[in-house]
């Protein structure tokens, strides 16, 4: 009896897993929540938002009660993380911690400024960010886990906007540092906001409306793919603050010699040169991908569609196009990915965008400020990645 | 019928169809066979121009095929590949219908001509119409891309070794349903393949080609008792032949009169099957039967092997 059941096990029989087993993932997210709670700061507090800032360790930073409940709730998601497998359950851990540390830290920033003292800040330190690290990876590890469809993937998205939307909304971290920046300069907030915005996808949409027909003549054109890859490739390579100054010149004597252009906007610094260097670095991906999705569409289908008596156009529109899309799409999301970062050096040639708050904060030494800049701009392109992902595969999403 | 006419291609200084020319009949079933590289392709492309000639023509029912506009030409020419080249963005149902869209037929019209086809090819409209190529079988994507070819009704079929890809059992159901089909539809068919076994079963004609010529092309009786060289009589297979050639008459053909015991044939069956039954049965003689099932004489072993040769 013993002697079959060790032999079905050899044989490579997997026994059904167990409800609770040790995980990997887990067991190093149980470590990080482990030294966020006992070996780092929760939260720094500044008298004036240049001043060096002094750690507030969790006990310090929050009404006892408080902090003991999120203690409690994080050692909870600690030993889920490592004994639960079930990824539903999971991802219910993860979101409870996340809806009691996000908030508490709005709590801790109230509590450790004095009362109407407008000058000191408060703002997250290492534990809050290992903490919430720790949370996120639990969460988006369960959400891979579940292996979620395109149309799945976008509802997590805009759940975790609107629950950070309602947490900014409610008020709540209204006395955080880096919102305190924010209310100081939101006007410019969004005007910065939405130049980021047009700079990082007017120069994707540029790029498309070029890069995807000559990919598409490329891709019949032997001699033309090799000049055109090649030249961008070198593009490609030029860094993206050296091509912002190669670009100055020549856009400044356009501007100096031709009035129009002028008038329209063009000159050595400010958005123009931003725009076209954005431009230039999407060029290559689109076109790469556009002549990689065309080519991978098998020579069969197209020989069929050709033998049926499809037109050239016929056959690129409603067969060529479809099955290149997908690969299409993954160079628009490399595009759009990286425009959203490459456009914060616009600010350097003054071109405005999430960048200007990077760099004002860089020369303030004022963190809080970097942070104002870099974070939508993080946010804004981990949205257009998922996305885009997607899109993606919705565009190869055969229904079965 | 179509007539291929001193039909020539280069592709710089080789010559990959060298002056070929022969005709086939209307309704019936031409197949090209040679080894591999042999130019039977481009033969075959050249037919609906998706290869440019560089000398001769080609003439549909006399018409001149360059007279044609390419794509019209193409609309009324059935084309089936190797592979099949579904689209596999699209439905059974929508790559069926390709040709009839592209000729603008009314979607009533399409609908009506797909699910007859889909029954034609007896594959269930219910089950199959919305199912994409991946989720299909070898032998169901087949099905498909012949049915797909005869969407437009067109009165030529060009096909390039399209049972390639089957294996031996569904590659044998599928040329029978092809030559069911094509009896019922009086489609014309030019056939290419290197099988000579397929070329054998399914050819009123064969074209044999060898290093872009035409070396014979005629019935595969002729082909068995006068191949024109050397060449030809290799690819038809000296050892083959006395068994090929039973398989191409009908038992019918060597009907004698008489009665003998044990399981009727059908007279439209061949020799080589009625040779097949006397060997494993051990009997000399076989009734035979015609098609209502009345027994109209027999067949014998004697009969048979005398046919088994060229008559002299
Ligand atoms: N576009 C082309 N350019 C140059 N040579 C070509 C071209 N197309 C075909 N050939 C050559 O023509 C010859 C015949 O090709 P074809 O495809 O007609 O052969 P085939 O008889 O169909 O062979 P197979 O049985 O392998 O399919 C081959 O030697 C091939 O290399
Ligand atoms: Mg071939």
């Amino acid at each position: 009896m013993s002697s079959t059941a060790s032999r079905t096990n050899t044989f490579g029989v997997v026994p059904p897993r167990p409800a609770l087993s040790l995980d990997h993932l887990g067991f190093a997210i149980a470590v990080l929540i482990g030294v966020a709670l006992f070996a780092a700061p929760f939260a720094t507090y500044r008298a004036t938002r240049i001043a060096s800032g002094e750690a507030r360790l969790l006990i310090e930073a929050l009404p006892i009660a408080m902090a003991a409940a999120l203690v409690l709730v994080a050692l909870g998601v600690a030993i889920g993380a490592v004994l639960v497998r079930d990824p539903l359950s999971r991802l219910g851990s993860a979101v409870i911690g996340l809806a009691v540390l996000l908030p508490s830290l709005g709590l801790s920033a109230g509590y450790l400024t004095p009362a109407d003292n407008t000058f000191a800040r408060v703002s997250p330190s290492l534990g809050f960010w290992l903490l919430s690290l720790a949370f996120s990876l639990l969460a988006v590890d369960a959400l891979a886990r579940m292996r979620l469809g395109p149309y799945g993937r976008l509802t997590a998205l805009a759940v975790g906007v609107s629950a950070l939307a309602l947490l900014l909304l409610s008020g709540i971290w209204d006395d955080l540092s880096i919102l305190r920046e924010y209310y100081t300069r939101a006007d410019s907030f969004w005007r910065e906001a939405r130049q980021h915005l047009l700079l990082a996808s007017g120069s994707m949409a540029a790029a498309c409306l070029l890069g995807v027909p000559l990919g598409i003549v490329s891709h019949r054109l032997r001699t033309l793919r090799i000049a055109v890859m090649q030249g961008l490739s070198i593009v490609q390579t030029v860094p993206s603050i050296a091509l912002f100054g190669l670009l100055m010149a020549p856009l400044g004597a356009i501007a100096a010699s031709v009035p129009l252009a002028a008038a329209l906007g063009i000159k050595g610094i400010g958005a123009a040169p931003a725009f076209i260097a954005l431009f230039l670095y999407a060029l290559l991906p689109i076109v790469a991908n556009t002549i990689a999705g065309l080519s991978q569409v098998p020579s069969a289908v197209v020989d069929a569609a050709r033998g049926m008596g499809m037109s050239a156009r016929q056959r690129l529109v409603d067969v060529e196009m479809p099955l290149a899309l997908p690969v299409i799409l993954a160079g628009i999301r490399i595009v759009l990915v990286q425009n959203f970062g490459l456009a914060t050096v616009a600010a350097l040639i003054g071109g405005g965008g999430f960048g200007t708050f990077v760099f004002q904060g860089i020369g303030q030494t004022a963190i809080d400020l970097v942070l104002l800049g870099a974070i939508p701009t993080v946010a804004l392109s981990f949205a257009a990645s998922i996305v885009l992902d997607a899109l993606v595969d919705l565009s190869k999403g055969t229904p079965a | 019928m179509i007539e291929i006419d001193r039909l020539t291609k280069r592709y710089g200084a080789t010559l990959v169809v060298d002056d070929v020319s022969f005709a086939v009949e209307e309704g019936t079933l031409a197949v090209v066979v040679g080894t591999s590289g042999a130019g039977k392709s481009t033969l075959l492309r050249m037919i609906n121009r998706l290869v440019e000639p560089s000398a001769g023509r080609v003439l549909i029912d006399g018409e001149d095929t360059r007279a044609i506009p390419e794509d019209e030409l193409r609309h009324r020419i059935g084309y089936v590949i190797q592979g099949y080249g579904l689209f596999p963005h699209r439905n059974v149902a929508d790559n069926i219908a390709t040709v009839p869209r592209l000729l603008r037929w009314d979607s009533k019209k399409v609908a009506q001509r797909v699910e007859e086809l889909l029954d034609l090819f007896q594959l269930e409209p219910a089950e199959f119409a919305h199912k994409f190529p991946h989720e299909l079988s070898g032998g169901q994507q087949q099905r498909v891309g012949v049915a797909r070819a005869l969407a437009a009704r067109p009165a030529l079929l060009l096909m390039d070794e399209p049972f390639g890809a089957l294996d031996a059992v569904i590659r044998s159901k599928a040329q029978d349903d092809l030559l069911a089909i094509q009896r019922r539809l009086g489609t014309t068919i030019v056939l290419v393949t290197h099988d000579m076994n397929e070329a054998f079963r399914l050819g009123d004609r064969i074209a044999v080609m060898d290093q872009a010529r035409l070396l014979q092309y005629a019935t595969p009786a002729e082909l068995l008792m006068r191949p024109a060289d050397d060449f030809v009589e290799r690819l038809v297979g000296s050892a083959e032949r006395p068994f090929r050639l039973l398989s191409l008459i009908r038992v019918q053909e060597a009907l004698e009169p008489g009665h003998a015991e044990g399981e009727p044939i059908a007279a439209s069956e061949s020799l080589h099957d009625a040779l097949s039954r006397l060997l494993w049965t051990g009997r000399k003689a076989l009734p035979v039967a015609d098609a209502s099932g009345a027994l109209i004489g027999q067949v014998s072993v004697g009969g048979i092997l005398q046919r088994g040769r060229p008559l002299p």
